[in-house]
């Protein structure tokens, strides 16, 4: 996810020095990287560029790609780690899209993702444009807002997990009996509560960053001809903020299809399902690694791969590349 | 251009070249600790679940005087939470690291380990006196007349219970006989107890405490030769209505909800709000488990001893079961080496954990069963002992159903169990959601 946003910020540098770039075009190249001297030295040039991304590119091929073939490879057998795999044909892949708890968690994914957008998008604008004013106190609440999420999630999930036990500190404090965990009723909506306390500081910040991007004389101007507050906010910062909306959201999305860490930490190993909060990630640890059955794990994880990289493309394609080209080309020229 | 190309091909390989060096040369580390290796200094892996108080202390003396007494052998002992065990070591066994002396927990993950060729067959290599003394004790760990661990406990499930408690609600644990006087203690318990103490704890996050439920009612229910079929990972479908009988049985239970409230998110041994730890802090009266329990009850205490009220009372007999009410649900640690461990410091460290001055110190540290019987006179923790006793008068024992049937198998059985208490799955969905998992084991 941080690769597409390097990208996309790094777009107007190869639009400028699109000419010298295109030369080394068919090398995979980290997208800050600038040739510092232009067709002098073209060996060293290569030298430098291939010792610097060389590395990156060889890890990237051995963790990422290889392990993908490889899950490609092993999805097609019976396998327990070890000892001899047996081939099974598309036995993993039909128990994978057969099994009912697993579009329950496809379904639990959709949740997580259409409400991390509602409930976390509007949030965050309305905390940013209070924290982009001038007033007392500014820093220390950005730093107290930014705070959950720099905590590792292995932390906040056990510390959520003692809070909100039926015999917890918060029933206890509301004198209440919710099964905040337990109840399958509730429990999504807890994890939402959990994910957005611990979510939210970051699309703040993504957004403040956006914010202070927008030039001043805009909002003066606009003030001059006597708009009024909301007016500026609404005509003005919220359409130049669009394009960091939209990173975010695709941010937000891509984390909500990762969902696993916070789950497994809060749920345990077996009984997210039964509180209603499984996810796929969740879904193929359970049935690949806990299991034991590691090609029916592989499977599973090309099935998910499968259905992010559809949601990611389409919202590339449909709603990042246009407005992105559009603004980014304003921000070169800022 | 070319040269350029060229160059940065060459320099491309080398890259690549020296990370696979890299790399193998990482392999070659780890793999030339597992390599057999008959004279010289040895270094042995030893992977095991004692996470706290005694028990650790116990893995820490045995490997300080194991090594004093063989020279030139050293033992690595790591801790790996019980939770995560079988999932690591199966990793490690996929990675080809395993460790060179693990926990054994007998049954289906037994022969799949065998299987694979990832266990050593200790058959022949067990000290003749540790063998003669242990006995029937192999059972567990015997795979086609092979040995494959060497058992140090023996773990029959029961309820374990705070007398304390027991007295204040008015209920003698000894008249605990059928499914009607345990109804009737749950609810005096529950009258006395209040908010300050539940009847009974469950750790049903961990799933297996929650099974092992409908494993005792399956015993009771289910003939000795069916329940058995089972618990020897034979049977492809509960068709006999037994396992039906069992599931209601433990349905119509759930419904007098005799549990802890947050049940389904308390774990079984961590730490002051599972299962364990309500009872050593007199939040519960009592637990379903193994003869484990006094010693994990006894880490959860406020000052980490045992819990001085503990009693032992065996699982109630049912209407009409076809099982015996003496017989027990029972496990074993044991121990197995690697197939590629160094031979022989390792056989000698399993015999040298049976032997009787061994067993003793296990018995006491553990506050469990010894699987030496020359041992049993170390045990000392009164509910241990009654648990003993009732080991003695059991007609048959048997193996946990999930160990028996495999890590696949044995979490989907454990899960629909929790679906059901949860109020999920009716007994029959949940029998069938079972059905499915045996079906497609193997």
């Amino acid at each position: 996810m941080s690769e597409s946003l390097s990208a996309a910020t790094a777009a107007p540098e190869i639009a400028l020095n699109g000419l010298t770039r295109s030369e080394g075009g068919n090398h995979v190249l980290p997208p800050s990287s600038r040739p510092r001297r232009k067709n002098s030295g073209g060996i060293r040039a290569g030298l430098e560029v291939t010792l610097l991304s060389g590395p990156a590119v060889i890890i990237f091929l051995a963790f990422v790609i290889v392990p993908v073939i490889v899950a490609l490879y092993y999805s097609f057998y019976s396998w327990k780690g070890f000892g001899t795999p047996n081939p099974v044909g598309w036995a993993n892949y039909k128990w994978t899209l057969t099994n009912p708890q697993f579009w329950d968690a496809v379904k639990h994914n959709g949740i997580i993702l259409v409400l991390s957008l509602v409930m976390q998008g509007p949030l965050a604008i309305l905390l940013a444009l209070l924290l982009n004013q001038k007033m007392r106190g500014r820093s220390i609440i950005r730093v107290l807002v930014f705070v959950p999420y720099v905590i590792s999630e292995a932390i906040v999930g056990i510390g959520m997990s003692l809070m909100l036990q039926d015999t917890g500190a918060v029933n206890d404090l509301l004198n209440a009996h919710v099964g905040w965990l337990s109840s399958p009723k509730v429990a999504i909506w807890t994890l939402m509560f959990i994910l957005t306390w611990k979510y939210i500081g970051f699309a703040i910040i993504l957004m403040l960053a956006g914010l202070q991007g927008i030039p001043e004389e805009l909002s003066e101007a606009a003030a001059v001809d006597g708009a009024s507050y909301w007016q500026i906010q609404w005509h003005i910062m919220l359409p130049l903020l669009k394009p960091t909306i939209k990173i975010w959201a695709f941010l937000s999305i891509i984390g909500s299809m990762q969902l696993f860490d916070l789950v497994y930490v809060i749920w345990g190993q077996y009984i997210a399902n039964i509180a209603g909060v499984s996810t796929m990630a969740y879904f193929m640890a359970q049935n690949g690694r806990l299991s034991g059955q590691l090609g029916r794990g592989s499977a599973i994880a090309i099935v998910v791969f499968l259905i992010s990289l559809v949601v990611a493309i389409a919202y590339q394609r449909f709603i990042l590349n246009r407005d992105t080209e559009g603004a980014l080309t304003e921000a070169g020229e800022e | 251009m070319h040269i350029r190309k060229t160059s940065q091909v060459v320099i491309g390989l080398l890259a690549a070249a020296t990370l696979l060096v890299g790399l193998s040369a990482c392999s070659n580390n780890s793999s030339s600790n597992t390599t057999p290796s008959s004279s010289g200094p040895v270094t042995l892996t030893l992977w095991h679940n004692a996470t706290s108080g005694q028990g650790l202390a116990y893995w820490q003396q045995a490997v300080k005087t194991f090594e004093a007494n063989n020279p030139g052998v050293t033992i690595n002992a790591q801790v790996v939470q019980n939770e995560d065990f079988d999932g690591k070591l199966q990793a490690a066994m996929a990675a080809n690291t395993t460790p060179d002396i693990f926990l054994q927990r007998g049954g289906g993950k037994l022969a799949d380990q065998v299987n694979a060729g990832q266990v050593l067959d200790i058959t022949n290599l067990i000290d003749s006196n540790v063998k003669s003394q242990i006995g029937g004790g192999f059972a567990v760990d015997s795979l086609n007349n092979k040995i494959y661990a060497m058992p140090l406990d023996i773990q029959p499930e029961g309820f374990w219970y705070s007398q304390n408690l027991f007295q204040k609600a008015g209920v003698t644990a000894s008249s605990i006989t059928d499914m009607d006087s345990l109804n009737a203690a749950v609810t005096k318990l529950k009258a006395a107890g209040g908010t300050d103490f539940a009847p009974i704890a469950l750790g049903a996050k961990d799933a297996w405490p929650a099974a092992h439920w409908f494993y005792q009612f399956s015993l009771r229910e289910c003939t000795q030769d069916t329940a058995s079929q089972l618990a020897t990972g034979q049977l492809k479908s509960l068709s006999d209505p037994c396992w039906l009988k069992a599931l209601n049985d433990l349905d119509a239970f759930n419904k007098t909800n005799p549990w802890n409230p947050g049940f389904l998110t308390t774990v079984g041994q961590q730490g002051a709000g599972s299962s364990a730890g309500l009872v050593a802090n007199y939040k519960a009266a009592m637990e379903l488990q193994g003869a484990w329990d006094p010693g994990v009850i006894g880490g959860l205490t406020p000052d980490g001893k045992n819990l001085p009220d503990l009693g032992y009372f065996p699982f109630p007999a049912v209407p009409g079961g076809q099982g015996d009410p003496t017989a027990l649900m029972a496990g074993a640690d044991g121990w197995s080496c690697s197939a590629k461990a160094p031979e022989p410091a390792c056989v000698n460290f399993l015999n040298f954990l049976g032997s009787t001055a061994q067993q003793k110190l296990y018995a006491v540290a553990f506050s469990t069963i010894p699987a030496n019987p020359t041992a049993a006179d170390a045990v000392t923790d009164p509910a241990t002992k009654t648990a003993a006793e009732a080991l003695s008068k059991a007609k048959y024992t048997l193996l946990w159903f999930d160990s028996a049937l495999g890590q696949d198998a044995g979490n989907a059985v454990n899960q629909a169990v929790v679906g059901m208490l949860a109020g999920q799955l009716t007994p029959d969905k949940a029998l069938a959601q079972m059905n499915t998992a045996l079906a497609n084991n193997g």
